[in-house]
């Protein structure tokens, strides 16, 4: 069996991360997913601004509604109500070969080339030193990994009132333009800036992997309000860019069809990976001097545990709550709003009342312009025409502020993986229970977050908690630690090795001890990039 | 569901929002997306509605405010969806669909009349679709 330096399990965010240090050092570096890509739409979007699109194109429908419809969706949105038609391909077969039982906890997974960074929002905020409370690493060990991370990928942002809560980048881009319903909220906090901080409320641009200029061949945003729908451009970063440009390293190979079942240590030191060809039903194994577990925090856990055999134990899990705040922009009301615009997030909020030493909360504020009315439809209690009629007039002004709260772990919030009875697959079983002082706790949060927004004139119209799992952030299964708590322990040390095995990394969200109310893709980024960096300081290459 | 009596919804449904008659491929969509998602039997009421709004079409706008207000006939509420989905996503309807400016004199007046005339079809629809399931029971 031919063995390599490295296999990294995955392809998301973290695993070409993670890869990248390795494969740049001339380590040789095998990368096992399963790598499913969109074979059906990427070809069929043509390229224009939405607003045009939308007046020329017959064959809008095929992407807009999805082939077979799937664009329309009834019931509750939940996990992966996010994804358009043309970005479906990320959760497709997760649920088949990835099945959870839960009565609580419906999470989106992926097992496309680049996993869930193919659906990702692009939010990019750095963790500060109060979110790495309970982390054994400091802000001084991540800092040049974010730097390295944001070059390789491109962030943009400004240095403006957030950066405290943000963090700063020396590699950061130019903010991207906001679109009109955003600058007229933000020219509204600038005039009241001094009453708003007063009461913890802070406003400015986003942090975003989309770029403002060009990088490594991807082109700056065409504000072409498309970004939900396609990718032409690549201005907003997505994982499969740096699947790409590692393929172009000789000591690189990318093995798709691949799901990872298991991985064993040899006496030597060596590990073992057992994989399932999907195509062939067989199990291959191959063999390299470490492993890097980067399947997504759902996906690491089902490997580990099958791994050790620790069926049925129970492990934590973290997940940011997430609430969704539909409201009405009275600043932009009755002002013509501008077709030229980006999709993603067009303005952070961040609610700080003790400042930025403390914990604090953030949220994104979205403007309501590409995704169709139709979609506002299912939530209203409005006759279709009226309500068709009422939501052209105000969509324009239409924000949708999505608010995450932070989460640490407890009793109630736990995986475990159950065995296949039927020669199926295993079964990842998900217990995932809020706390009433957490929701007592949230709830006062975003009341007052709301009660800042209004004194922006922003009304509040609606509140959705869209399920536990809706914010698709996971973390907290196997926590980087200073020290096991126990021998059984099913930690990881601040580099991400597993405790329990001598070469295994874990370079995803599962070593994230709690989540800060934050987007964590960013950072997992980062210190997946450490991860690499340290590993490649093991593995010098040549040394065996 | 036959497809004659999807495509005569289609037409209906297709008039009252956008105030015209659809294209043969716009028809057809609706046809499709019908088959692909709403493949649950309508229950007795839900095809009470929609018989009979199909049958007096100037009756939608009323039997629409008043199920969006009452939650009754779900079925006739999704239909309604997807031939909005479909009329959203038709270049020819783009004009009855997109975002629309207006000054704020002019956005107060829209709503106005909006909200006036589905005050009215709330009030009509909901003793109509009262009097659709009482013919309904018997």
């Amino acid at each position: 069996m031919a063995e390599v330096d490295v296999i990294v399990v995955g392809s998301g965010p973290s695993a070409v991360n993670a890869a990248y240090p390795l494969v740049e050092a001339g380590l040789r570096v095998t990368m096992l997913d399963v790598g499913n890509r969109d074979t059906t739409y990427e070809e069929t979007i043509p390229e224009g601004p939405f607003s045009e699109l939308r007046r020329t194109d017959e064959q809008q429908h095929r992407y807009l509604l999805g082939e077979s419809f799937e664009g329309i969706a009834f019931g509750h949105a939940g996990a992966g109500a996010q994804l358009t038609p043309p970005r479906q391909y990320v959760a497709r077969d997760a649920e088949r070969l990835l099945p959870i039982v839960s009565g609580s906890f419906f999470p989106l997974q992926s097992l496309a080339e680049g996993g869930l960074g193919g659906g990702w929002g692009a939010g990019s905020p750095q963790f500060c030193e109060a979110d790495l409370d309970g982390f054994p690493i400091r802000l001084t060990d991540l800092q040049p990994h974010y730097e390295a991370v944001a070059a390789r990928i491109g962030i943009s942002g400004a240095h403006d009132d957030l950066v405290p809560f943000l963090g700063d980048l020396q590699a950061m881009q130019p903010a991207v333009a906001i679109d009109s319903n955003g600058e007229s909220i933000l020219r509204r906090y600038q005039k009241r800036r001094a009453a708003a901080n007063q009461a913890g409320l802070f406003l400015g641009h986003p942090r975003l992997a989309m770029l403002s200029q060009p990088l490594r061949g991807r082109s700056p945003t065409r504000y072409w309000d498309m970004d939900f729908w396609s990718d032409a451009g690549k201005s907003i970063y997505r994982p499969r860019w740096t699947v790409d440009e590692l393929r172009g390293f000789p000591g690189f190979r990318f093995v798709g069809r691949r799901l990872v079942q298991s991985f064993t240590e040899t006496a030597d030191g060596g590990v073992i990976v057992a994989a399932r060809d999907l195509d062939s039903g067989r199990i291959e194994e191959l063999r390299a001097r470490a492993v890097v577990l980067a399947a997504g925090t759902l996906g690491t856990a089902r490997i580990v545990l099958r791994s050790f055999q620790l069926y049925g134990r129970r492990i934590p899990l973290v997940c940011n709550p997430h609430t969704y705040v539909a409201m009405l922009n009275a600043n932009s009301l009755g002002k013509d709003a501008r077709d030229a615009r980006h999709s993603m997030a067009q303005l952070c909020v961040v609610h700080a009342p003790d400042g930025a030493q403390r914990r604090f909360t953030v949220g994104h504020v979205y403007s309501y312009r590409s995704l169709l009315l139709f979609r506002l439809m299912k939530y209203s209690p409005l006759p279709f025409r009226e309500g068709m009629e009422m939501l052209r007039l105000l969509s324009p002004s239409f924000s949708v502020l999505i608010l995450q709260h932070e989460d640490r772990p407890s009793p109630d919030k736990y995986c475990a993986l159950a065995r296949a009875g039927d020669g199926g697959e295993d079964r990842l079983e998900v217990e995932y229970a809020l706390s009433p002082s957490d929701r007592a706790q949230h709830d006062a949060v975003e009341t007052a977050v709301l009660r800042g927004l209004l004194r922006l004139r922003c009304v509040t119209l609606r509140r959705l908690h869209e399920g536990n799992a809706a914010s698709t952030h996971f973390a907290g299964t196997f926590p980087m630690s200073e020290a096991p708590a126990r021998d059984d322990d099913l930690t990881t040390d601040k580099h991400g090795r597993l405790r329990r095995a001598r070469n295994v990394y874990i370079a995803d969200g599962s070593v994230f001890p709690s989540l800060p109310s934050k987007g964590l893709t960013f950072t997992m980024m980062a210190n997946a990039d450490r991860i690499g960096c340290h590993l490649r300081t093991v593995l010098r290459p040549g040394s065996r | 569901m036959d497809s004659d009596a999807l495509r005569r919804e289609a037409d209906a449904f297709c008039r009252y929002l956008v105030d015209a008659p659809p294209p043969d491929a716009l028809i057809e969509r609706y046809v499709r997306a019908n088959d692909v998602l709403l493949t649950e039997a309508p229950s007795p009421g839900d095809q009470a509605v929609i018989d009979f709004a199909c049958a007096h079409p100037r009756s939608i706008a009323m039997l629409d405010a008043g199920t969006a207000l009452s939650g009754k006939a779900p079925l006739f509420r999704k239909k309604l969806l997807v031939m909005m989905a479909i009329v959203e996503t038709t270049p020819a309807f783009v004009g009855q669909t997109e975002p629309r400016n207006a000054s704020l004199p002019g956005l107060a007046a829209r709503l106005g009349l909006s909200a006036a005339r589905m005050a009215v079809n709330v009030a009509a629809g909901l003793a109509l679709s009262t009097a659709i399931a009482r013919r309904r029971r018997g």
